[in-house]
């Protein structure tokens, strides 16, 4: 199955290599998973350091069990704040 | 004992008194409520001789507390009518404190209306007051400028030294003025912005408060080494929290951009969306890059003391300053709120608001809402610096988007106006983060992220987590919040230190341990909680005399019935919930004794 995957502020060079075709934006791009892979499992694959993040499904937050779908958004923050 | 100068511009007499004793555990924002308070008519003219300008720093100003150096600027305000605390980074604030300063009050107003003063406060203690029509109408950067080089030439005159100022905003009496205050390179770029007080100080005649403090040292303590072993401790969290230590430092406030964009609260186009698709042209991530590419400063504090760090300057192409580094605030106003997608043009938008002196997010707004009307279109840049240099030419259109949001969708017919008690929404939909809109609604100041940060639990998962899109569980976050920020902004905190403060305890402590040391009494939670419910009983108080109901603190009705993509989210927190947010009022009222 194939998702938008975005990676934000210091996590961003954890975007995998992809041809240009895959390139959404600065932030996002999209990957292919196998059917059933969780948002932990994708984490774990790309190799996100061990720290705190918040992480959204289409736009609302998500724990880390839940199990990705054809077309959903995945988007990953390290810890930021500001306003 | 800490010294009131009271400036009269009236008879241009200048004096001091003590602090009464029953605020000597008041600075900041506690302070300037409590003089506006007693001192200032509910029923006063804004910008008549009966309202008063009054500026104090934190409690722990001109101490060595990190992160201890915000100023709060108090007045009845002319855009909200109600008791506005407007907060400021730059030096000033540590200035006054070693001056022993705990409030300048300025009252009364000239006979001539267009009197252009200087205030001026030396190391010796001494005060004057000179006139300065050479300053008329100049813009904040030249006015530091034109004030720094005339000075100069005095023995007085030093690097060392902090400016407060009005562009000419400020002079017309616009209700979106701000007052500019210096940073530690002498560059007008923190602001005391929201509410129209450069109004205020237009009003009195005053274009500058210069203030030397060379040779003055930090404030004593009641216990030092007490004092210095609990700023060890609150600087340690600071720097070991992650959004403290790292996030901010490294991106600025402008890291939220994406995050916001993200959970679908980014205001676009006049709060019609909740996303951006430009969002990427004015990130904080993108906002870094080209900074580091052209040479600039990518990261240093506000004031002395500052351990987080979340400054940077923004430069052209040639590597020339242009503006601090426009804030999340103000990129969102100036560029999603407008459908502007280009950070160099943002930035251009930034440098004019700071030397005509208007308030980034009342002025990104007001934009907004003319493109809405239809005059200029939405995401043209070159209409939208077109019509921000009519603010001060004092026309019509000068006058209508110079008075904020609420005057120019009047002006110029738009139904959806984002304001509450007349003051612009910041950078979050209050419909799909519904914590954020408690506070917009509930605040004293109208909305105002700062008065109560939900952003914290509603999408940034610091000090837990609340739904953003539910009504659950917001009032009370957002009424915890709003007495946490009356406590901090009254001891001359930056909010940001609120982020470690929520998720680790030891930094909470820190704050009770500062206090106690510098002051010699025992300050805990209960005390430290106390006196943030005393800032707010003040203003809501005040605000109540001045014809505010509970109709006030709800936001405007659009929100409840026009949904907002992409969650199509309306507001859903109800009034009883909202009501309850100061219901502490009466109780600490009575124990304060007021009414």
């Amino acid at each position: 199955m194939r998702i938008q995957l975005a990676l934000f502020a210091s996590l961003s060079q954890y975007l995998p290599e992809a041809d240009n075709g895959n390139r959404l934006s600065a932030h996002a791009q999209l990957i292919d998973l196998p059917d059933g892979s969780t948002v932990g499992q994708v984490i774990a694959a790309l190799g996100l350091p061990d720290e705190p993040r918040i992480v959204f499904v289409n736009n609302r937050h998500a724990p880390e069990s839940h199990v990705l779908q054809e077309g959903e958004r995945l988007a990953v923050f390290p810890p930021v704040a500001g306003g | 004992m800490r010294t009131i100068l009271r400036v009269n511009m009236s008879d241009l007499s200048i004096t001091k008194e003590p602090l009464p004793e029953k605020w000597a555990n008041y600075g900041g924002r506690a302070l300037t409520d409590a003089l506006v308070f007693t001192e200032v008519p509910a029923d006063a003219d804004p910008l008549g001789p009966d309202n008063k300008l009054v500026i104090a720093p934190g409690l722990l100003g001109g101490t060595t507390a990190p992160n201890g150096g915000r100023l709060s600027i108090g007045a009845k305000s002319p855009l909200t009518g109600g008791l506005k605390e407007s907060n400021s980074g730059g030096t000033a604030a540590h200035a006054l404190g070693k001056m022993g300063i705990a409030a300048i009050i300025i009252e009364g107003m000239p006979e001539k209306k267009t009197c252009c003063y200087a205030l001026r406060l030396f190391p010796d203690g001494k005060a004057d007051l000179v006139h300065r029509h050479d300053m008329a109408g100049l813009g904040t950067y030249e006015t530091v400028a034109v004030a720094k080089g005339i000075e100069a030439t005095e023995d007085r005159m030093t690097e060392k030294s902090s400016f407060l100022v009005i562009g000419p905003a400020g002079e017309l009496g616009m209700k979106s003025a701000g007052i500019a205050v210096t940073d530690p390179m002498g560059y007008p770029n923190r602001f005391a912005g929201r509410g129209g007080l450069g109004a205020v100080m237009g009003s009195k005649g005053l274009k500058v408060i210069a203030i030397f403090d060379e040779g003055l040292r930090y404030v004593e303590h009641a216990d030092k080494d007490a004092f210095n072993a609990a700023a060890k401790k609150f600087a340690a969290a600071l720097r070991e929290h992650p959004v403290s230590g790292t996030g901010l430092p490294t991106y600025g406030t402008n890291v939220l951009a994406n995050i916001i964009n993200e959970s679908g609260g980014y205001p676009t186009r006049n709060f019609s969306s909740g996303q951006f698709e430009g969002v990427d042209g004015i990130s904080g991530e993108t906002m870094r890059a080209i900074t580091l590419e052209r040479g600039g400063n990518v990261k240093h504090g506000c004031h002395s003391g500052c351990v987080i760090q979340c400054s940077r300057y923004y430069v052209d192409k040639d590597g020339h300053y242009m503006t601090k580094g426009p804030e999340y605030e103000s990129a969102w106003s100036l560029g999603a709120n407008c459908g502007i997608s280009d950070m160099d043009a943002v930035a251009e938008l930034d440098r004019m608001c700071g030397d005509i002196g208007v308030d980034t997010i009342e002025m990104g707004a007001t934009l907004a809402v003319y493109m809405d009307s239809g005059k200029i279109p939405f995401g043209d840049a070159e209409a939208a610096k077109a019509a921000l240099a009519e603010v001060i030419k004092d026309n019509a259109l000068g006058r209508a988007l110079g008075d904020g949001a609420e005057a120019t969708g009047k002006a110029y017919g738009v139904d959806r106006i984002p304001v509450v008690k007349h003051q612009a929404m910041p950078a979050y939909d209050p419909r799909p983060i519904q914590g954020i809109g408690v506070t917009y609604a509930t605040s004293t100041q109208g909305a105002d992220h700062t008065a109560g940060y939900s952003i914290t639990s509603n999408v940034l998962a610091v000090g837990g987590t609340v739904d953003p899109l539910k009504p659950d569980g917001q009032a009370e976050l957002s009424k915890g919040l709003q007495i946490a920020t009356g406590m901090l902004d009254s001891l001359g905190l930056c909010i940001f230190v609120a982020f470690p403060v929520l998720d680790i305890p030891a930094a909470f402590e820190a704050i009770g341990e500062m206090v106690s040391a510098h002051t010699g009494q025992t300050w805990g939670a209960d005390e430290l909680m106390e006196l943030g419910k005393e800032v707010l009983t003040y203003e809501r108080i005040f605000n109540e005399h001045a014809g505010f109901t509970a109709a006030d603190d709800r936001l405007p009705a659009y929100m409840y019935t026009e949904k907002l993509p992409p969650h199509d989210a309306v507001f859903t927190v109800s009034d009883e919930d909202l009501d309850s947010v100061h219901d502490f009022v009466a109780e600490t009222a009575a124990k304060m004794g007021i009414s």
